[in-house]
């Protein structure tokens, strides 16, 4: 037992450890012109690409490319499409107590690009749990992952979810 | 120095910045209906207040979107392979995100080619609310 694990007995942990490996129901989640615009505009967004279909497709693309950011868009309606299915997001999993939430990381890794018009398929793992500071603090990893029936995956979403529990 | 494009940069070459601000309680309040999320410590002072804060502050997710814009900016949509942050300290109305980026390595596997770039957003010179990283395909 390392010494993190074990000072970490001191403070009651609250995520839900036997999770480990617990996946959430596929989605299906339409990327709509209209969501998109929105976001892009919210975020000051400039790049032609990210907000103009004729722009976007003489530089290349099929239509309209989702901002860099967006995938947590698309994280946020698969939440909301599970919630009213009756079934449990990833943070309702591993029982996160919003209180004590803190956002410690995020990260995407692309293996393919997001276009409006996309039909895509969103699925949430949870990765594992570490002790920090000697146990007073507590980390979440939980992935998720957005697919293509055609293109495979485009998008794997890393985030680490931090409770403080003292 | 300023790059042109990720095929001619260099390590130790910054990346074009991108300003936002000041943050008002406007731009929260449109990026948590955009984005989705309605976290009220983001858009209700009432909220914020009983939790102990002064005000509300901005979600960790647009200081990401920033710095990710200084990647979109500057890299083709399709050369963007990762993009990472760590969330650092908050973000307050009336703050200014000064987001920045700079060429850290460039390395291959197999037969490709990569740039691996720093981000930063900072709100005061020795503020960083969030740094990462990203990773430019570049052949």
């Amino acid at each position: 037992m390392d010494s993190d694990a074990k000072q970490a007995d001191r403070h009651a942990r609250i995520f839900d450890r036997g999770t480990i490996g617990v996946q959430t129901s596929p989605i299906v989640i339409e990327i709509e012109r209209g969501r998109v615009a929105s976001f892009a505009q919210s975020i000051a967004e400039t790049n032609p690409i990210y907000l103009d279909k004729s722009a976007a497709q003489a530089a290349g693309y099929p239509d309209v490319v989702a901002p860099v950011t967006f995938p947590i868009v698309i994280n946020m309606l698969a939440n909301e499409m599970l919630a009213k299915r009756g079934e449990k997001a990833l943070f309702q999993l591993i029982k996160a107590d919003f209180r004590r939430l803190l956002h410690g990381e995020e990260r995407y890794d692309y293996s393919g690009l997001i276009y409006v018009g996309d039909t895509v398929i969103v699925s949430g793992s949870v990765v594992g749990f570490e002790d920090k500071k000697g146990g007073q603090m507590e980390l979440a990893t939980l992935r998720t992952t957005i697919s293509h029936k055609e293109r495979g995956d485009l998008v794997s979403m890393t985030s680490t979810a931090i409770h403080r529990l003292a | 120095m300023i790059t042109k494009k990720p095929e001619q940069a260099k390590v130790g070459d910054h990346l074009p910045e991108v300003t936002f601000g000041p943050v008002t309680r406007t731009h929260l309040a449109l990026y948590a209906g955009a984005s989705g999320d309605h976290n009220s410590i983001h858009i209700d002072i009432d909220f914020a207040k009983r939790a102990g804060l002064k005000d509300v502050f901005a979600h960790g997710m647009f200081s990401m979107a920033q710095v990710g814009r200084v990647v979109t900016n500057w890299a083709k949509a399709s050369q963007i392979v990762t993009i990472g942050v760590r969330f650092q300290a908050l973000t307050h109305i009336g703050d200014v995100l000064i987001c920045s980026g700079e060429v850290v390595e460039k390395f291959t596997e197999g037969s490709d080619e990569f740039l691996k770039v720093n981000l930063v957003a900072k709100t005061k010179p020795d503020v960083a609310t969030v740094v990462g990283q990203a990773v430019i395909r570049i052949v």
